[in-house]
């Protein structure tokens, strides 16, 4: 059996099967094009290796120079497929240096088929033997075609090609790629062109063993293709593995997770996000369908929460309601991302979403007990001064009736004096006035609504309170005075809670100079700017101060030093101001103790 | 005598007005003051009359003027009104004398007839008053010796023992009589007995 038949007929299957194993993969991937180059290479390969057997085993000059002939109408394509490879592959630059030598190359093709025997000679006069794998193989000589410098050109370009090619591989740093594949095809062109140089310029005397040659790179080719393959299973493996433990662990934790292409808009969910959102678990999904779940008030929030994390290439949070199909609400916490494509624009979203009904609930209750608590306060503090308000509400009462059963008596005369009716009757007009005011005040005090954040005018609030606290300081002998300049701004708060903590630290400073009488007994309330964002409202007594070992406590709850208080008053006042964003603190000063409260300015 | 005046004391100027309209409607003088030392600052008491007080008000409260006007020379009767009544302010006001307690928004009928009886109360002492000071001027106008005579007399002594009492003689006696008689402006011994008894002086029978 002939050794050379069998191997260079081997190298031929082997080609052939290396190209059929890879033109599926770049059917089912038509963008997988060094596959393609590969294996069209490969193809080239086996014809290359057929012809050179012709060559080998030739009888006749003729036979060979026919042969070469043929052979070199696969090489020119071999060539073309490596330029393409190399493009493909190794992401080669300087195209001109390709295309210039596939032009060269085609060339020197056409001479091929129409000047001389073939490319290589233009007559081949004789042939004799050398041997080649124990056995005697086939070289001819004779008179060379001047024009086989033309395709020996095109060899050299690509090679500069190919040496370009590495070295920008080098540089990506795919040093493996380089080195193997670029290494590889420039050695190749370096072969063929030392083996030109040698035999066809020099008159060498070597069989032709480009197919062998061919061989090693369409292996290395192949090799370097297949590693890619098995990483890529690899990645696809390792990847499912990291699907489902995410899987698991959002399961674990009650995380419903999703990603969105946004290009395509479709959405991938995980069945806890179906079960959370109230979707079929086969069902297809798009974004739109989930916001459409979102709650009607909550929707606009939402999605300004998903165009800022757009615009601002940075994750979103949000919380909001879910309306179930059914009719049901649930409370979300929603985490998210986008990711971002080469040119800036957003092609994915992903995040993950948990329940949160129970701990929402457990906020709201939360805050209606602090309401109620405060409300407790409050009633509290009216209960503090009802007597005094009593009184002060009689006042006009008692003016009113008598009013009218003095205008009843003069009525009865036989000309009453009208004048007198119509001051009496102005009387009865104000005193209702002055009645319904005070009323007024006490019934939006004791009111039990939700907080309402409005700007507040502080001196309005202060004359509210102290048209409360006059008749009560009144009795106790207390002097009120208050301070606002004249430029301070509004503040942002609620009037009924602001109104209750002013009230409770009047009637603490009055409580505090009970018995005093070495002293002008006083109560002061300042305000004063405090920064740009906020302003300070003081109340001062003219009392003894908190003692050392009580200040640390007073704003405890429960915590009291009269024999008739539950000590709420500080501790609700101090709750009450630091849901306004402000600080309640106490100071001792020269004579006396001093409340400051902040609150932020309004607007 | 003179009109009954009621005095108001509130530091409420609108209630100040209307009481004062209402008591002018109903027959009497009103005077108004709008706080304690304001009716303090004057002499009362010549004239009938009461005070209705407001129990809290700044400065010298209600209780505190009732005590004042107690102290004073010639007090007046003294009537609580209140916009807000509690046991402990009713007591000691009571206590201290006052003729009545009220609630400001009570009605005219109550309040006016308390004023009456305060009123009425008030013309009674002043009578009395006046009439015990007649008669103390009268009886200014006894000389010593008369008294000394007066006393036996009022004992019952007959002439002829008053002059052996006091060593004079009986028609010495006589003539004192008369003069005591002609200056108390009474005709019989039981008209001197019962003047006398309301002078305060001691009376034996």
């Amino acid at each position: 059996m002939s050794l050379v038949t069998v191997v260079w007929s081997m190298i031929a299957a082997a080609c052939l099967t290396l190209a059929a194993v890879h033109l599926p993969v770049w059917w089912r991937n038509r963008e997988a094009r060094a596959t393609l180059a590969f294996s069209v290479a490969a193809i080239c390969t086996a014809a290359i290796a057929l012809c050179e057997l012709a060559m080998l085993k030739a009888a006749t000059p003729a036979d060979y120079a026919a042969a070469q002939r043929w052979m070199n109408l696969p090489v020119a394509l071999l060539l073309i497929a490596l330029a393409g490879f190399a493009h493909h592959y190794l992401d080669a630059r300087l195209r001109w240096l390709a295309v210039t030598a596939i032009v060269l190359r085609l060339v020197s093709l056409a001479i091929n088929f129409s000047v001389g025997e073939s490319g290589n000679f233009l007559h081949a006069t004789s042939l004799h033997a050398v041997e080649l794998m124990g056995e005697q193989v086939s070289i001819a000589s004779g008179e060379r075609n001047p024009w086989r410098a033309i395709g020996h050109l095109a060899i050299f370009l690509l090679m500069l090609y190919f040496i370009a090619a590495s070295v920008h591989a080098w540089r990506q740093g795919r040093r493996a790629a380089a080195l193997l594949v670029g290494g590889s095809l420039t050695f190749f062109m370096a072969a063929s062109l030392a083996r030109a140089f040698l035999v066809s310029w020099q008159g060498g005397d070597a069989p032709s063993t480009v197919s062998l040659f061919a061989l090693g790179v369409v292996a290395v080719m192949g090799y370097a293709l297949s590693a890619d393959l098995l990483r890529a299973n690899q990645m696809v493996i390792e990847l499912s593995e990291r699907e489902r433990e995410a899987e698991l662990v959002a399961d674990a934790a009650n995380l419903g997770t999703w990603t969105r292409d946004i290009v395509r808009d479709t959405v991938v969910a995980s069945r806890k996000l179906r079960d959370l959102f109230g979707f079929a678990p086969g069902e297809r999904l798009s974004g739109e369908q989930l916001v459409q779940r979102v709650h009607v008030d909550d929707r606009a929030a939402f999605r300004d929460r998903l165009s800022q994390a757009a615009r601002r290439r940075g994750e979103y949070q949000s919380e909001f309601r879910l309306v179930l199909p059914d009719g049901r609400l649930r409370w979300v916490a929603a985490l998210g991302q986008v990711d971002f494509d080469a040119h800036g624009q957003p092609v994915r979203s992903r995040g993950a979403c948990i329940d949160i009904t129970a701990r929402k609930e457990a906020e709201q209750e939360m805050l209606r007990l602090r309401q109620d608590i405060a409300h407790v306060g409050r009633v509290s503090v009216m209960g503090q001064i009802s007597s005094a308000l009593a009184h002060e509400i009689n006042q006009p009462l008692g003016a009113i009736l008598r009013n009218a059963e003095a205008a009843a008596l003069f009525m009865k005369h036989e000309s009453p004096d009208l004048h007198e009716i119509n001051a009496i009757l102005e009387d009865i007009r104000k005193d209702d006035q002055r009645a319904s005011a005070v009323i007024d005040r006490i019934r939006t005090l004791l009111r039990h609504e939700q907080v309402a954040m409005t700007s507040l005018n502080v001196r309005g609030l202060l004359a509210d309170v102290a048209m409360l606290l006059r008749p009560d300081a009144a009795v106790r002998h207390v002097g009120l005075e208050f301070g606002v300049p004249a430029d301070l701004p509004a503040v942002r708060g609620d009037q009924v809670q602001i109104q209750q903590v002013l009230l409770n630290l009047i009637l603490n400073g009055m409580d505090s100079l009970e018995g005093l009488n070495d002293r002008p007994r006083s109560v002061t309330v300042t305000a004063r700017r405090d920064g740009s964002k906020s302003v300070e409202i003081s109340v001062s007594d003219s009392g003894r101060g908190i003692a050392a070992d009580h200040f640390d406590r007073i704003f405890e709850p429960f915590y009291t030093t009269k024999s008739k208080g539950i000590g709420m008053g500080l501790s609700i006042s101090r709750g009450l101001v630091e849901a306004h964003g402000g600080h309640l603190w106490a100071e001792n000063s020269a004579i006396g103790a001093t409340f400051r409260f902040t609150l932020p300015v309004a607007g | 005598m003179a009109e009954p005046t009621v005095h108001v004391v509130d530091d409420d100027a609108s209630f100040l007005n209307a009481m004062s309209r209402l008591l002018r409607a109903s027959g009497y003088l009103a005077r108004t003051y709008c706080s304690a030392r304001e009716f303090l600052a004057e002499p009362h008491g010549d004239e009938p009359g009461c005070v209705l007080v407001d129990l809290r008000m700044p400065d010298i409260g209600g209780l505190d003027l009732q005590a004042a006007i107690a102290q004073s020379r010639y007090p007046l009767p003294v009537l609580f009104l209140t916009g807000q009544a509690d046991t402990a302010s009713t007591v000691r006001a009571m206590r201290g004398g006052a003729e009545d307690f009220l609630e400001k928004t009570a009605p005219k009928e109550l309040l006016l007839d308390a004023v009456r009886r305060a009123v009425a109360r008030s013309r009674h002492e002043l009578e009395d008053r006046s009439r015990r000071e007649e008669l103390r001027a009268r009886f200014a106008a006894i000389s010593a010796r008369e008294r000394e005579v007066l006393e036996h007399v009022l004992r019952g002594r007959l002439n002829k023992q008053i002059a052996g009492d006091l060593g004079i003689h009986e028609r010495t006696v006589k003539v004192h009589r008369k003069s005591i008689m002609t200056k108390l402006s009474v005709r019989s011994v039981a008209a001197l007995a019962q003047l006398s008894q309301e002078a305060g002086l001691p009376v034996h029978s």
